[in-house]
């Protein structure tokens, strides 16, 4: 086959412009009478507010104080429709907007912030899944705070137990993690000549994020423009609205550009984390190292908002046993509401976690036959024709062993070490 | 407001500045040169990383008033007569570019290290951007063409 592209040296399109810092990163956009946004946010995670503006109004420079009242459609969310434009009633996580300060200068916005009452009246939070799972819990949104409840079967599983010579149950935990990109988020909005409201943002979906900000302002599709400019990274933290809807209200009930930029401790509070998630295994093997049973629960804790949880803790479950070939499995996986920060899309999007649990069993499954731990994985690694849990038929490129082989390769292991 | 004078990629300024804005500030709201990145805004991450006398400095914690008197190289005064920098064509020609929003000062800094010391073997490479943080690339590629930058200045005679 002679192919133009793959396997070849390609330069990037966008290379000369980033080493010459041509490139426009949405921070870097200037417009003539811009005024500028800033955003207020909860430093509660759990409180019934009341906000009074009247004295941040009052500030010279200021020309106007968004709130919920301002919204015409006050929720939006990548699935579930959970976040909150800016909150009515109740915070629930650090964090939350609660105001757009608009005005002349980012100086005088920041005194405007300091002149915003809050008034909360904190009321009990929920930080821990499996206390959040409770009947008696706190409560995040509704009646329950299990979003999201997946469940994988095969095979038979009292059976997969009096197959096993050696079983081994463990408790794994992963924690939160933040993707730091490099470039806080930032936007410019405008409304056009030709009459289209227009929010100038590095994205991951600029699409969606016209879906979101038409519908929050409740326009329809075609009188918004989302217009992607270069992205300072992004490793799925920019899947969700962050500023996409603030300023797109602020230039559309004003007529002017407006423009934000998160500082980097407000671009950790405004934006998803990794999943943390609490991994309870049991994994059962026969005398010769072969898989029989395993069976996992699996609880993501979303924060206060779902995000992509759904997606994710369904993929944490159907990679759950690893690239391993198990007669017997079941897997219950859930994303559960908490008042921590809210988890969404990160590298991996659920697969990077489970990893942390699988392996480490192997290696204590491993140790407990007797068999060094590169043996027990080649023995039941997927090969050309295995079924995976959820009965998907490896049919094309399968190469873990030589995967496997290479690393054994490359960090000098050798097989008979630790062989019993 | 106060007057200070400097040199910024070889152009003399005489500007009133408000005392409390940073040397970035500076660059980019003033002079809209926005080549130069906030990613942080103290001094953890590098990408806000000019050259100021000579030495690498993070403009976000050099304020403005202090740069006055004081020669300054920014991303946009690398390139002569529309003429890459050799480290410039090498980031390029290296892959060592992803999202874009750290190559600014990661050059600046291989800049002041190169300009200091002409042949650094790679752990002194790695040293001198180790006040650069880089989100996607994993660092090597950037090594890379750093070495890559020192065959081409060594045959330019830059």
């Amino acid at each position: 086959m002679n192919l133009n592209i793959v396997g070849k040296d390609i330069l990037r399109v966008d290379g000369l412009s980033k080493v010459t810092g041509k490139a426009l990163y949405p921070q870097d956009l200037y417009i003539d009478d811009m005024i500028y946004g800033k955003t207020l946010r909860s430093d509660k995670s759990h409180a019934y507010i009341e906000v009074d503006i009247k004295e941040a109004e009052k500030i010279k420079g200021i020309i106007k104080i968004f709130t919920y009242k301002d919204v015409p459609i006050n929720h939006y969310g990548v699935v579930f429709k959970d976040h909150e434009v800016f909150c009515r009633e109740k915070v629930r996580q650090i964090g939350d907007p609660i105001a757009f300060v608009v005005g002349e200068n980012e100086r005088v916005c920041k005194e405007a912030l300091k002149k915003i009452k809050v008034y909360y009246e904190e009321i009990e939070g929920v930080f821990n899944p499996i206390d959040a799972m409770r009947e008696d819990s706190p409560k995040i949104h509704g009646d329950t705070n299990i979003v999201y409840h997946y469940k994988l079967k095969k095979g038979n599983i009292e059976e997969g137990y009096s197959n096993s010579y050696v079983v081994v149950e463990n408790t794994y935990k992963t924690h939160m993690v933040d993707h730091a990109f490099l470039q806080p988020e930032a936007g410019l909005a405008f409304v056009d000549k030709e009459n289209i409201l227009t929010v100038m943002v590095a994205t991951q979906y600029p699409h969606y994020d016209r879906e979101e900000v038409a519908a929050a302002l409740n326009l329809s599709q075609e009188e918004v423009k989302i217009i992607n400019t270069n992205v300072g990274g992004a490793f799925g933290g920019r899947e969700d609205i962050s500023l996409q809807i603030h300023l797109a209200l602020a230039a559309y009930t004003l007529k002017k550009p407006v423009k934000a930029i998160y500082s980097r401790e407000e671009s950790f509070i405004a934006h998803s984390k990794r999943h943390p998630l609490i991994m309870k295994y049991k994994t059962g093997a026969d005398k010769n190292g072969y898989l029989q049973i395993m069976e996992a629960e699996i609880i993501g804790d979303t924060g206060a908002y779902a995000s992509w949880a759904t997606n994710v803790l369904r993929k944490s479950g159907v990679h759950a046993t690893g690239p391993y070939f198990i007669p017997n499995v079941k897997v219950d996986s859930y994303a559960v509401y908490t008042n921590n920060l809210f988890a969404g899309a990160m590298r991996g999007f659920g697969a990077t976690q489970v990893p942390v649990a699988h392996e480490q069993q192997m290696d204590i499954l491993a140790e407990k036959l007797g068999i060094d731990p590169i043996s027990i994985r080649m023995k039941n690694i997927f090969k050309k024709g295995s079924v995976s849990a959820t009965g998907q038929i490896m049919l094309e490129s399968v190469p873990i062993d030589r995967c496997i082989e290479e690393v054994v390769k490359n960090i000098g292991f050798s097989m008979s070490v630790g062989r019993g | 407001m106060k007057e200070i004078k400097l040199k910024v990629n070889g152009i003399d300024y005489i500007l009133n500045i408000d005392e409390d804005i940073r040397l970035i500030d500076l660059l980019r709201d003033k002079l809209r040169l926005t080549g130069t990145k906030e990613g942080c805004g103290e001094g953890e991450c590098g990408a806000c990383t000019v050259i100021m006398d000579g030495v690498s400095v993070n403009s976000c914690l050099v304020m403005a008033f202090q740069a006055d008197g004081s020669n300054i190289l920014t991303i946009e005064g690398l390139e002569e007569e529309g003429k890459l920098h050799p480290i410039q064509k090498a980031f390029i020609e290296e892959g060592a570019i992803q999202c874009g929003y750290c190559t600014p000062g990661m050059i600046m800094s291989v800049k002041a290290l190169l300009d200091k010391q002409p042949y650094p073997s790679r752990e002194e490479i790695r040293k001198g951007i180790s006040g650069n943080l880089c989100r996607c690339t994993g660092y090597n590629k950037i090594v890379d063409a750093t070495e890559m930058a020192i065959k081409y200045i060594k045959e330019e005679g830059v």
